[in-house]
């Protein structure tokens, strides 16, 4: 289990920020934690997949995407806040995500 | 109430042009789109000329289709995607309006333009690029369309197969409107040394804007071209209330299959001039009606041939009075997109009248007696006009298209 340090928070939300401004082609100032993925930015759900690869790369994490899948199915992700958050849980727990269930 | 069939709009994207305006000027000054292929390296390969779309398209292309988006297509989606908003636009359509349900979408798909010459693919992406229905589904996505989205395959006729489809859809109550027509690009090493081995490809290239030459003694085959046609069809009567600009009736279709060869079309052109007579009789249209032909006309040895004896079975001697013309001479052969291009290019030569050359006309084949319209563009009012569509596996289509009152 990862321990999530202020400075792993930011740095998570700059590249969460700026991912979606650079594809979604959107001004970063206008995006906040309430900003819809799908309704705000015209985002889609591979954006997630793809963010999840950044993280894992960048983080060297041990994480499979149909754990992920399992988890996101009972706590989906609208909001760019929903979504920093779930990227901490899975910094955070890994592949072991879905305990946090029990 | 009309069952008539209009198209209120159109889109081309092609060697000659990104826009209906300059396409269509470039054609009537009989300009040749092929060049000397900068796609890849073609030093290897026996033919090594192309009519593609210019590169400049990409920064075009950027003004219409979402960065994310166009990273999930290919070039030649791109294209599609493009004309397909050219033609909306045109059209003066406004889909919020509309009954999305009765909105409709049909490509002619053969390659989805995803080959070793397409860059920037990513693993996300590579399904994205590969699946041949993405044209029509992009499409439908841009305007969040209900109705049936489709793409239909039959070789070079795919994009005429994909309009007459459509037609036959609002003639029978299916659908208000129909975004019809394709997009092509088999400009890649593998596909042009696979035509190469079927010697179905002009080695002529030098100079390239000389080597597309339908209907003349040195032909030598077909060169390939890309690019994107779309039409928006629609109802007569729907095109009226919402007040849009007609400008032209699709009068009708001919459908057919010649059940002969996977190449080679069927002897003295049967399959042709079947294809010819059951689109006349499907328009209602008499054979003295006909004024223009745009032609197949591929510059391949057996295709010239054998449209021209259709031509001659079906018209007799009426043949010798109706002007054809290949726009294949200038753009290449575009084949999936080929059938909504050219249909587009008799469209407007309707609406103008005036009618586009066969450039390269400079040795006739003594065999091919009749009116090509050879190398200089020609006034002539006409009233009904057909374009004609074969492909590999025998499939013919043909469209007849006929002036619209008041325009």
């Amino acid at each position: 289990m990862a321990k999530i340090t202020e400075s792993t928070r930011n740095e998570v939300r700059e590249i969460v920020f700026a991912f979606f401004a650079e594809e979604c082609e959107a001004d970063k100032s206008h995006i906040t934690d309430n900003t819809n993925i799908i309704k705000d930015l015209d985002g889609d759900s591979l954006m997630f997949l793809e963010l999840i690869e950044i993280f894992k790369k960048k983080y060297n994490l041990d994480i499979e995407l149909k754990t992920i899948g399992k988890y996101a199915v009972k706590h989906p992700v609208e909001t760019i806040g929903q979504l920093i958050e779930m990227q901490m849980l899975i910094i955070e727990h890994e592949n072991r995500i879905l305990e946090l269930e029990k | 109430m009309s069952d008539k069939v209009v198209i209120s709009g159109m889109g081309i994207v092609s060697s000659l042009g990104y826009d209906l305006e300059t396409f269509w000027k470039n054609l009537v000054e009989g300009k040749s789109g092929v060049k000397k292929i900068s796609l890849f390296d073609a030093s290897s390969c026996a033919t090594r000329i192309a009519a593609e779309v210019p590169q400049e398209f990409e920064e075009y292309s950027r003004c219409l289709v979402r960065k994310r988006a166009a990273g999930q297509m290919t070039r030649v989606t791109r294209m599609c995607l493009v004309a397909a908003k050219q033609a909306v636009t045109l059209s003066g359509l406004d889909f919020e309006k509309e009954d999305k349900s009765r909105c409709a979408v049909i490509m002619g798909v053969v390659n989805t333009g995803n080959s070793s010459v397409e860059k920037d693919t990513s693993p996300q992406n590579t399904v994205f690029k590969s699946m041949t229905n993405s044209m029509p589904a992009w499409i439908s996505l841009e305007y969040q369309l209900l109705g049936p989205n489709f793409a239909v395959n039959t070789a070079c006729a795919s994009s005429a197969y994909a309009i007459a489809i459509g037609m036959q859809m609002i003639r029978d109550g299916n659908a208000d409107i129909v975004i019809a027509g394709g997009a092509d690009s088999i400009i890649n090493p593998e596909e042009i040394n696979g035509f190469n081995a079927l010697y179905a490809l002009s080695v002529a290239n030098d100079p390239p804007e000389a080597a597309s030459r339908p209907f003349t003694a040195t032909r030598d085959g077909f060169v390939i071209g890309e690019g994107a046609g779309v039409v928006i069809l629609e109802s007569e009567e729907h095109a009226i209330k919402r007040n849009a600009q007609i400008h032209c009736e699709l009068a009708g279709y001919g459908l057919s299959s010649e059940g002969y060869n996977i190449m080679a079309p069927m002897k003295d052109g049967e399959g042709m001039a079947a294809t010819i007579e059951k689109a006349l009789k499907n328009a209602g249209v008499s054979k003295s009606e006909i004024g223009y032909i745009n032609a197949h006309g591929t510059s391949t040895e057996l295709n010239d041939r054998y449209e021209t004896m259709a031509i001659k079975r079906v018209f007799g001697e009426g043949a010798y009075r109706i002007p054809i013309s290949s726009s294949k001479s200038m753009i290449g052969h575009t084949i999936g997109a080929a059938g909504a291009i050219e249909g587009i290019i008799t469209l407007l030569s309707l609406k103008n009248n005036t009618l586009t050359p066969t450039i390269n006309y400079t040795d006739p084949d003594p065999d091919l007696d009749l009116d090509y319209t050879p190398n200089v563009s020609r006034h002539k009012e006409i009233g009904v006009a057909i374009s004609n569509s074969f492909g590999f596996g025998g499939h013919n289509a043909t469209l007849v298209f006929r002036k619209y009152p008041g325009i």
